[in-house]
């Protein structure tokens, strides 16, 4: 009797045993997500994208981490994370350092990158901006690089202006007069301020440069080790970016679960936010990336002496996994 | 009686052989463990990249900003403190009312109130050189104070003696008395400006180590923020020997 009573513990503690594996093997896949900026609408799709599902469905579990963007594609690049948002000349930086980080996803079709200046300074192209003083989040990410490219346009370089890194501090700032000219993302800042009844230039670098913009980057392991996490986790977002430009009103109600205070500012200037992100995220097909437009960016940055030697373009993206 | 201590201590230019060591293996952890060079860059990464800035300006551009930053505040700080500290060392009164502002002064991280002095002060040279004064400040002040007290009672009485003046009891004896411990304090306080100079740096400059050092990690160029840190390793290391010379040349 002792003996089956013995024979029937261990059986229990080996199911049990086995019982646990299998929920481990099942469990969602945890991803810790570097999204680049503080929480804000204009990440509609990766909240829509999480609340309807489409993450979990495919098995993953998505942590929104706000921090910079440089932090993270470093991290992807080291093998620490698998995904990070970022600009697609981050990539290409990167790599030209050894990073083995590969643009897998793009989001944003156009670079959203805008200058913003007062009025009476009268800034109506790149070259005017010479010997003004410009306010930037920092002296890193789209920001930085965009506004380079704005000024190389013209001819320029950082050092025909004098850049203030300032935070995410633009529209204060701006606000109160204590910077004329900042640098912010075209379907935000501006949206912003012209909502406050400010007046104000603007210049985007869309409309003077070929820069490919956001995107979901990822490192070469795990492409090569995990390509069906990749794609799995392009078919969600690709679903959730559709989603958010079907019915950005519903992507907004959504976001405000996700945005602290979302439900305290002003409606009608959120939902401009929204509205104007979307015109950058329309595509023929959501999630592709055009390589000529790589091309153009890599020969564009060994112009602006940002690259030593073009990059190899192959190894820095590939539409692979896009649904 | 051979001995290894004794070996070693008859081996001509010890450090310098140490320090050749030391790169080897940090060569060597590079080539065997396979890091990339954005994680752990190796000797020749660093020393390509510390050439290429050498030889465009930048570095010693940036160095020369930093350590104009740091001198201003040293002197700044010390002048400031040592002028406090002799007023608190002569008087126990006006150290029981100022000892709480003083602490409490230095309580607050120099991390957390960087951000602030650059919004009052700009991004400029000014601003970095009010934190590096504020973190000098504290440790010049307590060996002052310690120093300008440690002077004996008796040399006083000697003083008073020979009718001194209060200038040359000043002058004379109690300058004289508190230098030696006046320089530990300028020794800490030489290596802590270089902190302080940074971390003003870091919050927001478009100049500078720190800012070079930024530059570097903003752009993935592990092998810029090491020569950055190195040239902060070498003005360090600089200041300190410039005011260990300074005591010997002027306590004897």
């Amino acid at each position: 009797m002792k003996k089956l009573i013995w024979f029937g513990i261990a059986v229990a503690l080996l199911l049990s045993a086995c019982a646990g594996k299998t929920d481990a093997a099942n469990a969602p896949r945890h991803i810790k997500l570097p999204m680049g900026y503080i929480p804000n609408i204009q990440y509609a799709p990766f909240y829509v994208t999480a609340d309807k599902g489409y993450f979990a469905k495919e098995n993953i579990e998505v942590e929104f981490d706000y921090s910079f963007e440089t932090d993270g594609v470093a991290l992807v690049g080291a093998g620490e994370l698998p995904f990070a948002v970022a600009s697609g000349e981050q990539v290409l930086l990167a790599r030209a350092q050894e990073l083995p980080v590969t643009y897998v996803f793009a989001w944003y079709q156009q670079f959203p990158i805008s200058v913003v200046s007062a009025p009476e300074l009268n800034i109506q192209t790149p070259a005017d901006l010479r010997g003004k003083q410009i306010g930037l989040p920092g002296l890193f990410g789209a920001n930085y690089i965009g506004l380079q490219a704005l000024l190389f346009s013209a001819g320029l370089t950082a050092k025909d202006a004098t850049l203030d890194a300032i935070g995410f501090n633009q529209v204060e700032l701006y606000a109160s007069g204590q910077k004329d000219i900042v640098v912010g993302y075209s379907a935000n800042e501006p949206i912003v301020l012209r909502a406050q009844n400010f007046n104000l230039n603007e210049l985007r670098v869309a409309d003077y440069a070929q820069l490919i913009a956001n995107g979901i980057v990822t490192n070469e392991k795990t492409v090569q080790n995990d390509p069906e996490l990749v794609r799995a986790f392009a078919r969600a977002l690709a679903h959730g970016i559709a989603d958010t430009i079907a019915d950005p009103t519903s992507a907004y109600e959504i976001s405000k679960k996700y945005v602290e205070n979302l439900d305290k500012q002003d409606k009608a200037v959120q939902m401009q936010v929204l509205n104007t992100s979307i015109e950058f995220w329309q595509a023929e097909k959501i999630g592709a990336s055009d390589p000529q437009a790589w091309n153009n960016m890599n020969d564009l940055l060994v112009k602006m002496g940002l690259l030593a030697a073009p990059v190899e373009i192959d190894k820095a993206f590939t539409n692979q996994f896009v649904p | 009686m051979f001995t290894l201590k004794r070996f070693l201590s008859q081996i001509p230019w010890l450090g310098v052989l140490s320090l050749l060591a030391g790169l080897l293996a940090w060569e060597l952890t590079t080539r065997l463990s396979g890091l990339p060079r954005f994680i752990l860059p190796a000797p020749r990464h660093v020393w390509a990249s510390f050439i290429s800035s050498l030889t465009d300006g930048s570095l010693l551009y940036h160095a020369a900003i930093t350590l104009t930053e740091i001198m201003l505040g040293l002197l700044t700080g010390s002048a400031f403190a040592a002028l406090t500290g002799y007023g608190l060392a002569k008087s126990r009164t006006l150290e029981k009312i100022f000892a709480p502002y003083l602490v409490a002064s230095q309580a607050i991280p120099i991390v957390a109130i960087a951000p602030l002095l650059v919004i009052w002060l700009g991004d400029g040279i000014l601003s970095k050189t009010v934190i590096c004064a504020l973190i000098v400040f504290f440790p010049v002040l307590v060996n002052t104070v310690i120093g300008v007290r440690a002077t004996p009672p008796a040399l006083y009485d000697l003083m008073r003696s020979l009718r001194a003046t209060r200038w040359q009891i000043l002058l004379k004896l109690e300058i004289p008395a508190a230098l030696p411990i006046l320089f530990g304090g300028l020794r800490i306080g030489a290596t802590l400006s270089v902190i302080g100079a940074i971390v003003g740096e870091l919050v927001d400059a478009q100049q500078g180590l720190g800012y070079l050092l930024q530059l570097g990690d903003f752009q993935y160029d592990t092998a810029m923020v090491y020569v950055a840190v190195f040239m902060l390793i070498f003005l360090a290391l600089a200041l300190y020997g410039a005011v260990t010379w300074m005591e010997k040349k002027f306590v004897r």
